[in-house]
C-alpha cells in the first residue's frame, strides 16, 4: 500500500501543468476579488471561499483527468489482473492527491493571507487541516465518480461543471445566501460543499461545535463517495457503467 | 502427468450476432509452453481476454489451479499499458507492489537488465520506443516470478535482435519452471518455443498438439505450411 501511495504521489507531482494552475488560479482569484471588494470582512470570507474552491477543483477535476489518462492507457486492465483490491487503489490515489491538495492550500494561504493582512488563530489550524483533509478525500472520490461515468475529456469537463457549479452557487463560499430563494439553499445542502465551507469558517472562528458537525457531515459524504467510486470503478476504457460498448478493437484477433 | 494450471472449456463470446469465440477449450499444464496461433480476427486475443477475465464470457468454464491465482499469474497485453509520468523502474516497483511483492531498486534494475532495458531504467515509460515498451510490458508480467505467464504477441513489431532477446527470455522462463501461453504469427518462433500448439480459426480450435505431432498428422514439412493449410490460406 505504501509503495502504491508513494508512486501515485510521484505521478501526481510530475503533472506540473495541473499543479501550476491549481496554485495560480486561486491566488489570482483572491488577488482580483480581494482588491475589487476592498473590505476586511469580505477578505476573510473570500479567503475561506478561495481555499474551498481550490480544494474542490483540485480534487474533482484533477483526479478525474489523471484517472482518465491512466484508464485510457489500459493500466487498470493490468490492475484488475493483480490481487490488489480496487478500493485500496482508489484510496491510495485519493490519499496522495489529498496530501498534495493540503500542500497547495498551504502555499495559497502563505501567499494570500499576508497579502490582505489576514491572521488565523493558532487553535484553529488543526481543525482547519482536518476539515481540508476530509474535504479533499470527499471531493477526490467525487472526481473518481465523474470519470467512472465519462467516456472522454469533454464529458469529464461537462460532468464536473454540472456538479461543481451548483455546489458553489448553493454555498456561502463567496456571498451570503440570506436573500437567496429557499430552494437554492435546500438544493445546496444536498451536497457536501456548503458543509465544507461552513466547517472551514468554523475552524477559522474556533467554533468547535459547528466545526464538529460540519466535519461529521462531510465525512459521511466522503464515505458514501468512496463506496460509490469503488463500486462504479471502470477499469476498461471500452466499458461504461451501463455495459460494454465494443469498439472495433474489441473484436480483435 | 504434469499438473493442470488452467482449464478452459466451451468458451463462447459473441458481439451481437457475431460469434468471435465459439466453444474453445484450452488446457495449460505445469512447465509447458503453449502457442496460440491463427489468422487476424481468429479469436486468439479474445480467448486470452476471456481466460483472464478482461471480457465477460457468454458461456464456458474457466478453472485455475488455485483460488488466489492472480498472485501467480503474469500478463503482457498487446497494448503496452504503463502508469503515465512514471519511469520504467517506478512502473516496475508499482506493479510489484500491486502483486504484493516488495521490490528493491537493485532487484528492479536486475529485472530490467534481463529484459534489455538497463539504459532506460529512469526514463518515463511512455517515452520508450515501441520495442522497449514491449520489453517493459514483459518485465511487468514477470516482476513477481509468476507460475503462469500470458504473452499476447510478445515479439510483434520488434526488430530481429529484440525478437531474439524476447525468445531467449521466454525460453529462460520455461527453463525456470514457469508455464507460458503466448500468441504469435511467427511460425519460426512458435517452432522454437512451443511444446504444444493450439491453432484457432473462426473462433474454434482447428488443430492442437506438439509441433512434431501436427506436422506428422497433417503431412506437411514445416509449421508455415501447416498454418497455411489449416487456415485456408494456402492458395492465397
Amino acid at each position: 500500500m505504501r509503495t502504491v501511495f508513494r508512486m501515485m504521489l510521484v505521478a501526481s507531482l510530475k503533472d506540473r501543468i495541473s499543479l501550476f494552475y491549481a496554485l495560480l488560479f486561486p491566488i489570482l482569484l483572491m488577488a482580483g476579488l480581494g482588491y475589487y471588494f476592498n473590505s476586511p470582512d469580505y477578505h476573510e470570507r473570500l479567503f475561506i471561499g478561495v481555499l474551498a474552491l481550490s480544494t474542490l477543483f483540485w480534487a474533482v477535476q484533477g483526479v478525474a483527468f489523471q484517472v482518465y489518462e491512466q484508464r485510457n492507457r489500459g493500466v487498470y486492465k493490468l490492475l484488475r489482473l493483480t490481487p490488489f483490491p480496487t478500493v485500496s487503489f482508489v484510496f491510495a490515489l485519493t490519499l496522495a492527491r489529498a496530501l498534495l491538495g493540503l500542500c497547495i492550500n498551504g502555499i495559497i494561504s502563505l501567499v494570500c493571507a499576508p497579502l490582505f493582512g489576514l491572521s488565523f488563530p493558532l487553535l484553529g489550524v488543526l481543525p482547519l487541516l482536518a476539515m481540508l483533509t476530509v474535504g479533499l478525500l470527499c471531493f477526490t472520490c467525487l472526481g473518481f465518480l465523474v470519470v467512472n461515468f465519462a467516456r472522454n475529456e469533454g464529458q469529464i469537463n461537462m460532468l464536473s461543471n454540472l456538479l461543481q457549479i451548483p455546489m458553489v452557487f448553493g454555498s456561502e463560499a463567496f456571498y451570503s445566501l440570506s436573500a437567496a430563494p429557499q430552494w437554492l439553499v435546500a438544493a445546496g445542502r444536498c451536497t457536501p460543499f456548503p458543509y465544507f465551507v461552513e466547517g472551514l469558517r468554523a475552524a477559522a472562528a474556533t467554533d468547535f461545535a459547528a466545526w464538529g458537525v460540519s466535519l461529521l457531515i462531510v465525512s459521511v459524504f466522503a464515505l458514501a463517495m468512496l463506496a460509490l467510486a469503488s463500486l462504479t470503478f471502470q477499469w476498461d476504457p471500452d466499458r461504461t457503467p451501463f455495459g460494454f460498448r465494443p469498439r472495433k478493437s474489441a473484436a480483435r484477433g | 502427468m504434469k499438473n493442470v494450471l488452467l482449464q478452459a472449456t466451451g468458451l463462447v463470446k459473441r458481439y451481437g450476432s457475431r460469434c468471435v469465440v465459439n466453444g474453445i477449450d484450452l488446457e495449460v499444464r505445469e512447465k509447458e509452453v503453449v502457442a496460440v496461433i491463427g489468422p487476424n480476427g481468429a479469436g486468439k486475443s479474445t480467448t486470452l481476454d476471456l481466460i483472464l477475465g478482461l471480457k465477460r464470457k457468454d458461456a464456458g468454464n474457466i478453472t485455475y489451479w488455485r483460488e488466489d491465482y492472480k498472485a501467480q499469474v503474469g500478463v503482457q497485453l498487446q497494448t503496452a499499458p504503463f502508469f503515465p509520468k512514471l519511469s520504467a523502474l517506478d512502473n516496475l516497483k508499482l506493479f510489484a507492489a500491486l502483486r504484493k511483492r516488495k521490490l528493491s531498486v537493485e532487484e528492479g534494475v536486475q529485472i530490467l537488465e534481463r529484459c534489455g532495458l538497463r539504459e532506460v531504467v529512469q526514463t518515463e515509460a511512455a517515452r520508450l520506443s515501441g520495442g522497449q515498451q514491449k520489453r517493459l510490458a514483459i518485465a511487468l508480467a514477470l516482476v513477481h516470478h509468476p507460475k503462469l505467464v500470458f504473452l499476447d504477441e510478445p515479439t510483434a513489431a520488434l526488430d530481429p535482435r529484440a525478437r531474439r532477446e524476447i525468445r531467449e527470455l521466454i525460453r529462460r522462463l520455461a527453463d525456470d519452471g514457469a508455464s507460458v501461453v503466448f500468441t504469435s504469427h511467427d511460425m519460426e518462433e512458435v517452432g522454437k518455443l512451443a511444446d504444444r500448439i493450439v491453432l484457432i480459426r473462426d473462433g474454434r480450435v482447428v488443430a492442437e498438439g506438439t509441433p512434431e505431432d501436427l506436422l506428422h498428422r497433417h503431412e506437411v514439412e514445416n509449421l508455415e505450411e501447416l498454418y497455411l493449410k489449416l487456415t485456408g490460406e494456402a492458395d492465397a
